[in-house]
């Protein structure tokens, strides 16, 4: 594994609004982290606490208040569509256009030659077991098969480092753990490097080399968390005794951020935007 | 509260700044009509006898509303409205409460009336004058006519489409059907019915005005036609923007009350 | 209450399954009430009844000038129809797209919408003769804004998911407006066309009613004057089954082309 840094994010703030504003947020404060080539890491936290945000900035779709970030070596200043591939928790596909359309039309905004996306669109459905769905519109297909769909869209663009924003966030248990699986074994195919935001302690262990734990508003990253285990990452890992070990560290380490998130919601639905934790 | 989110594009400035200037391009655009319209009637040698000076225009207005010209002519194309309207609300919402008490009735009848709505009936105001002359009996006729559809196909969505739930909930803690009219489907039907009524009033409003225009011995429509005939072309202006601010005002005010009516 | 007989028991089943059945036998029993009510009870110079409007049919086509203005109206209604959407579109997308001019110009457009046209009609015809032109543009005036209205509610209700995910993936502003703006637009744009095409039939009718001395205006008066409702009726009928056509052909179309709407 190369010790280059895919991403270098350098003390990055951000705040939505201005100061004084009703809509006023400190979403960041003085983050930094650097994500290595090839690994998966996993971002977690309590609402609010601006994984999202910092993901969007990472991947260009956001400017930063202050801060850098840096993209194999080169800064970012706007999307990056041929080093960065997002993925969305909520369905992204254009619903006039059929699943393999769909991955054309992302490889023709990406710049790829005509003649190359039929065959790429068909490897990268292939690869995520959507193939006889082809022809499908998005409608057709269930939430599981959507962000399938929308893997294999971002998978086609075969870039280096791949962005998912709780892409299994709006899915049922069962679903996730299955396409949790699946994610997997990708990664041990690919060795691309994905940074993954989620709500979940046990998907985060399941899936990730470190986990980067979030503090509650503004967000900075409290610890980060190293998950020893090689990919693909086998069911029963789940059950063993270093998941359960794991798992409660990082619910140790949530728990009071949680609450603390809680309580700063319950202010702003009262109006005080001045509410920060202590 | 902003929650940050992927959707978030790069710029965010323009809530602030563009509310305001927006009202001044507004502002800017009716000037420029205005003023284009002065120019055109007054420098530029448009013939007078399409465009009037704008100014003779207001002056017409301010004459006609003195001297109570128009009282007459408003008075028959708001009786026609009233009666009009009268006659299809009425005949609209019951006939419409009736037909929703079938679910039957309502598959048979919804698509005929949504059929006959789509044409345009004042096709048949020739037929309406044949039968009852220029007066105003063929207005009212005509227009309580366009103006029941839109009443009644609200009224059987209002009444028709009531959550099966609710009724079920309410007959199952013992409603009667007189109950069940009163606090269930009556309720529930209101805001749709309120909204057929209020189509209703604006469809029958247009109509009456646009029946005028075309075969009428009176009312405001007849009265634009005749300054149009006569060649009088400011005060046809005049009557014009007359007609036009009576009719948003009745529709300002009708919309209101809609609106205060699904409120409560 | 007699008991029904098995065979009306039947007739009232077969009814029963089938609304459209029963839909056929409401306009019977509509037509039915007209002829006999015409027949039998209104004076002759004031209503006819069906049949012998159906009977006076050939003697309205033969009136000389009837099927001429009939075609004639059929022109305008397509060419209204045409520039309506055409230019309805341009608009829509003019001030759809862009944020500052859709706040101001959209609330004039719907203030313009709701006006009562009606009222310049005389103008039109003032400013554009008794020719086709006047029905034309009238027609145009009651078609355009619908489509202004749809196509600018069909740019604001992209999900904003849509674009970013296009930019994420490298997409140019001319990408974006040609692959995800202009293929979410088409449903509202249809929907627009239908409405577009109601208002271009009441304009150019209307327009074509107000003209007395020409056109369908001409023969509507003419035949109203001479106390002849027989073809009277006859040729609004026939204009009535026009619009019937023309709206059912705008419905098939925007069905067609909004296929991907999971609504």
């Amino acid at each position: 594994m190369a010790s280059e840094a895919a991403i270098r994010v350098r003390g990055v703030f951000h705040r939505f609004g201005e100061e004084g504003e009703q809509h006023f947020v400190r979403a960041l404060a003085d983050t930094s982290l650097d994500v290595a080539e090839g690994e998966l890491l996993c971002l977690i936290g309590p609402s609010g606490c601006g994984k999202s945000t910092l993901l969007n900035i990472m991947g260009g779709l956001m400017e930063p208040s202050s801060g850098s970030v840096e993209v194999r070596g080169q800064p970012v200043r706007g999307p990056r569509p041929r080093d960065i591939a997002f993925v969305f928790q909520e369905n992204s596909l254009f619903p006039w256009n059929t699943v393999i359309d769909n991955i054309e039309l992302g490889m023709a905004f990406q710049g790829v030659s005509k003649s190359q996306r039929r065959a790429r669109a068909a490897e990268a459905l292939a690869a995520v077991g959507l193939k006889e769905f082809a022809q499908h519109y998005p409608a057709q297909l269930s939430g599981g098969m959507r962000q399938r769909a929308a893997l294999a869209r971002a998978l086609s663009l075969k870039t280096p480092i791949l962005l998912m924003d709780e892409p299994f966030g709006a899915l049922d248990e069962q679903t996730r753990m299955i396409l949790g699986e699946d994610l997997s074994v990708l990664l041990a195919q690919s060795r691309k490097t994905i940074v993954f935001v989620t709500h979940s302690l046990g998907e985060a262990v399941f899936l990730a080399d470190r986990v980067a734990v979030f503090a509650a508003r503004p967000g900075s990253i409290k610890q980060v968390i190293v998950v020893d285990e090689p990919h693909p990452r086998r069911p029963e890992f789940v059950t063993s005794a270093k998941f359960t070990l794991l798992r409660n560290q990082l619910y140790g380490l949530l728990h009071d951020e949680i609450l603390k998130a809680v309580l700063q919601s319950r202010a702003d639905d009262a109006g005080d935007t001045k509410a920060e934790p202590a | 509260m902003a929650r940050p989110t992927a959707e978030r594009p790069i710029s965010r400035k323009q809530g602030r700044v563009g509310r305001p200037l927006s009202r001044l391009v507004q502002a800017g655009f009716l000037v420029a009509v205005v003023l284009i319209w002065y120019l055109a009637a007054t420098r530029w040698g448009v013939n007078r006898l399409l465009l009037p000076n704008p100014v003779a225009v207001y002056d017409n207005l301010l004459d006609i509303l003195r001297s109570g010209e128009f009282i007459g002519d408003l008075e028959t194309t708001l009786g026609e409205l009233a009666a009009a309207f009268a006659i299809s609300a009425i005949g609209g919402v019951t006939l419409g409460y009736l037909i929703s008490r079938s679910r039957y009735w309502i598959e048979v009848f919804e698509p005929l009336l949504a059929a006959i709505y789509s044409i345009p009936i004042i096709l048949f105001l020739p037929l309406f004058v044949l039968f009852f002359g220029l007066g105003p009996a063929s207005k009212i006729a005509l227009g309580a006519t366009i103006s029941f559809f839109p009443i009644i196909i609200n009224t059987i969505a209002g009444f028709g489409h009531v959550d099966r739930l609710f009724v079920r909930a309410a007959r199952s803690m013992g409603a009667s059907d007189y109950r069940l009219f009163r606090h269930v489907l009556l309720p529930a039907a209101f805001p749709v019915i309120l909204t057929g009524l209020r189509m209703g009033f604006t469809t029958a409003l247009l109509s009456i005005i646009g029946s005028e225009t075309l075969a009428s011995l009176a009312g405001l429509g007849h009265r634009i036609v005749h300054l149009s005939e006569a060649m009088e072309m400011a005060r046809m202006f005049a009557y014009i923007v007359f007609v036009i601010a009576i009719a948003v005002t009745l529709n300002a005010v009708v919309s209101r009350l809609e609106a205060r009516g699904k409120r409560d | 209450m007699a008991i029904a007989s098995p065979k009306q028991l039947s007739v009232l089943h077969s009814l029963a399954r089938r609304p459209w059945l029963a839909r056929l036998v409401v306009i019977a029993a509509l037509f039915a009430f007209w002829e006999i009510a015409a027949r039998w009870f209104v004076d002759p110079l004031l209503l006819s009844p069906p049949s012998q409007v159906v009977a006076s049919l050939d003697k309205v086509f033969g009136t000389s000038g009837v099927p001429a203005a009939l075609q004639l109206t059929l022109f305008e209604l397509a060419v209204a129809f045409v520039l309506a959407v055409v230019i309805g579109l341009v608009l829509g997308l003019a001030i759809g797209l862009q944020p500052l001019v859709r706040r101001s110009f959209f609330p004039i457009v719907l203030l313009l919408y709701g006006m009562p046209q009606v009222t310049i009609l005389p103008l039109f015809i003032l400013f554009f003769g008794i020719g086709a032109a006047s029905k034309i543009a009238f027609g145009v005036t009651h078609g355009v804004f619908p489509v202004i209205v749809t196509v600018v509610a069909g740019v604001q209700n992209l999900k904003p998911i849509l674009l970013t995910g296009a930019r994420s993936m490298g997409a140019s502003h001319w990408q974006i407006f040609r692959h995800v703006i202009f293929p979410h637009m088409v449903p509202s744009f249809f929907a627009g066309m239908r409405l577009a095409m109601s208002g271009v039939l009441l304009g150019v009718l209307l327009a074509e009613l107000y003209v007395s001395i020409a056109g369908i205006g001409y023969f509507t008066t003419l035949f109203t004057q001479n106390f002849d409702p027989a073809k009277l009726l006859g040729l609004i009928g026939v204009l009535a089954a026009m619009a019937i056509v023309l709206n059912a052909v705008v419905r098939r179309a925007e069905n067609h082309f909004a296929r991907w709407r999971a609504e």
